[in-house]
């Protein structure tokens, strides 16, 4: 079975061939290396791997199509797909980010502070909206130099994660 | 003065719990107060009783010297330990504790008067011969006029709430391109962190250390000081790593400072546990900062050298027993403390509240863990990102950071994003290992400290996920409507194949 594995910040998906052998042994291609994997998967995401001789201990955590994975110290997020769900998602692709830019809040917390108004011109890195979360005051800064378009901040109120704040045109 | 009995602690989180298990040893009660949004904390669990005290944000709760007040009474409490934060530098409240009979295990108020506002503390510490930051004794009025001010002694400046503590409300300042958003943003952190937007400004010394003595004081007029901490690995004027001793002080440099941090906790007539804060430049000059009228987050690596638990030595200054030493300890191996906070270095540090789905702590011989959190809470946004403070102690500063890295790299935490790696890269950067690291350490190296990636782990992370993804998608298969298992499963008639379907949508 073939996997597509994209990892964050990299721009190409790497094929990766999985076979399973029984019980918790898989023999797995990816780069034109083939491993032989002893994967014990245990509770709350974490799994023990098993891999020519040496032994690494894995946490996982999803977010959105994204895993996490933890190991050694070293987290890495990689987006796995197999063919048939590729081939969904490319139907769905993310727009392009030209144009209108859409800031929303980077985390739960309270706008503070709404630095700019309808129709205001501003610069590439210019204040927004200032909001608090766990006692940090956060300057939302502008994408781009524009026009602000909507406002749907209001100073006072609380806000989730991801609630849209400004559109800059 | 007579045995306390039973603690009420006017705070929350890890601090709240450090407190409480002191108690707990000693034999003494303990009462908690929770807002709103810590009715699951853990230091309600941990006490003996809890008192409902108001609102999620702490003006209306853990702010409210009435409330606070009260819950003591209702406890029976006779006397009060304040944490750090909230109340614990508030002289009003001390006196208020006072008026209604209960000891607040801290300085008297007078104490506090005189080292709370930072300007006039500066004032009294001139006053008896020791050395200050040079800058303004009095708070600012205007923005024109900080401006001139800031002109006449030249840039870089600090801009520093004159009410504040603990990095909140202070903006370092290139020049006047960005006072403007400076003044502003200190003016408001300062407002809301303290109910007091009184700025001031400081000359910033270049490169300097961040070095400050921890002091005790009793009441029959004994003042010592129990060694100092390096804080100068701080970000936004937030410390990140503390330890002891010191990499860059000689024993002579430690008993000179010691020795004033002892005079300007006499200065004031001093009781109970504080910490004079010192910045120490390139030739080792060094200088007042601001004292702290309170026990510090990074308490523990003084405990873990000295031997001492500085809340049980508060407890017994506070009900009028003498210190047990009467000079300085030598100190004894060496410590280290690094702060998890809930927050991503990779997002600019933005604060990740959110619920800890699971967690693992380090063990093993010489690390303590001091944390409030639990598998399953919601870290709530209104408080402080710190969630846990890890320290280690060894024999030597080597072995201390390879036991901290090692501690670290047991650390477990799902659900929020913490700091854990970024403390890994700070540990093992060569300047802090050469251990001559000063405040703008972190700021200047801040690329290198998000961390190198090593392909080969890369590598058998993607093998992890390949093979995560593949058993999670067959798992799914057979819960799944259609899929093999999942039929079978539908047939036996438990559950109807529709709500099956819903249930897989709603994913």
């Amino acid at each position: 079975m073939r996997y597509f594995t994209k990892q964050q910040g990299q721009k190409e998906a790497v094929p990766v061939d999985l076979e399973a052998l029984g019980g918790d042994r898989y023999k797995l291609t990816v780069n034109g290396v083939t491993y032989q994997v002893d994967a014990l998967a245990l509770e709350h995401g974490t799994m023990s791997m098993l891999v020519d001789g040496q032994s690494y201990s894995a946490e996982f955590e999803e977010s959105g199509d994204e895993v996490g994975v933890l190991l050694r110290g070293q987290v890495s997020r990689f987006d796995v797909a197999d063919e048939r769900r590729l081939r969904l998602r490319a139907g769905t692709a993310a727009f392009s980010v030209e144009g209108k830019q859409l800031v929303t809040a980077p985390m739960p917390g309270k706008v503070v502070k709404v630095l700019v108004k309808v129709g205001d011109e501003v610069k590439e890195g210019q204040g927004l909206v200032v909001v608090e979360a766990m006692k940090m005051e956060n300057e939302l800064k502008s994408p781009k130099a524009g026009k602000v378009t909507e406002l749907f901040a209001k100073e006072g109120t609380t806000v989730e994660n991801n609630a849209k704040l400004v559109i800059v045109e | 003065m007579p045995k306390i009995r039973k603690v009420l602690v006017a705070n929350r989180g890890e601090i709240a719990i450090r407190v409480m298990r002191t108690c707990k040893e000693l034999g003494i009660a303990t009462v908690a107060v929770y807002s709103e949004a810590d009715r699951s904390a853990l230091h309600v669990r941990t006490a003996d009783q809890a008192f409902f005290v108001g609102p999620p944000p702490s003006r209306e709760s853990y702010l409210v010297q009435q409330r606070i007040l009260d819950a003591a009474k209702a406890a029976g409490a006779d006397a009060i330990h304040p944490g750090y934060g909230f109340l614990s530098e508030n002289a009003s409240f001390v006196r208020a504790c006072e008026a209604a009979g209960i000891t607040f295990i801290g300085p008297p108020a007078a104490a506090m008067d005189a080292m709370g506002e930072k300007t006039r503390a500066r004032a009294n510490m001139i006053k008896v011969g020791v050395p200050v930051v040079p800058g303004t004794t009095e708070p600012i009025a205007t923005e024109a006029e900080a401006r001139e001010y800031a002109q006449k002694i030249g840039f870089p400046i600090m801009l520093k709430a004159a009410g504040g503590g603990g990095g909140k409300g202070m903006r370092r300042v290139e020049g006047m391109g960005d006072f403007e958003s400076a003044w502003r943003s200190a003016k408001s952190e300062a407002l809301n962190s303290f109910g007091n937007d009184a700025v001031y400004i400081e000359k910033y010394l270049e490169k300097p250390h961040h070095v400050e003595i921890q002091v005790f004081a009793d009441t029959h007029g004994n003042v010592i000081h129990l060694n100092e901490r390096e804080c100068s690995a701080q970000r936004r004027h937030q410390k990140v790593v503390e330890e002891t001793p010191s990499p860059i002080l000689t024993p002579e440099l430690r008993a000179q400072m010691g020795e004033v941090a002892v005079k300007a906790a006499k200065a004031v007539n001093y009781v109970g546990a504080g910490t004079v804060e010192f910045l120490v430049d390139v030739h080792r000059n060094f200088y007042f900062l601001e004292m702290n009228t309170r026990l510090q987050v990074e308490h523990p690596v003084t405990e873990w050298v000295t031997g001492l638990d500085l809340v049980a030595l508060q407890i017994k200054v506070a009900e009028g027993e003498k210190l047990p030493l009467l000079e300085a300890p030598t100190p004894r191996g060496h410590s280290i403390e690094v702060r998890v906070y809930a927050e991503d270095p990779s997002r600019n540090f933005m604060p990740s509240p959110g619920k800890i789905t699971y967690l693992r702590v380090p063990g093993g011989p010489n690390v303590r863990d001091d944390s409030g959190v639990f598998p399953g809470y919601t870290v709530p946004n209104f408080y402080d990102p710190m969630i846990s403070k890890l320290s280690v102690w060894a024999p030597t500063r080597r072995e201390a950071i390879a036991r901290a890295q090692r501690a670290l790299s047991e650390y477990v935490v799902k659900g929020i994003t913490t700091n854990i790696r970024y403390l890994k890269a700070i540990l093992a950067h060569p300047e802090f290992v050469e251990g001559d690291y000063d405040t703008g350490f972190l700021g200047r190296e801040h690329t290198t400290l998000q961390g190198v990636e090593d392909p080969k782990l890369s590598e058998m992370a993607l093998l992890a996920s390949a093979v995560y993804a593949h058993q999670r998608d067959a798992k799914r298969a057979r819960t799944m409507p259609g899929g093999k298992a999942g039929a079978a499963d539908a047939s036996s008639g438990r559950i109807s194949p529709w709500r099956l379907a819903l249930r897989s949508r709603r994913r």
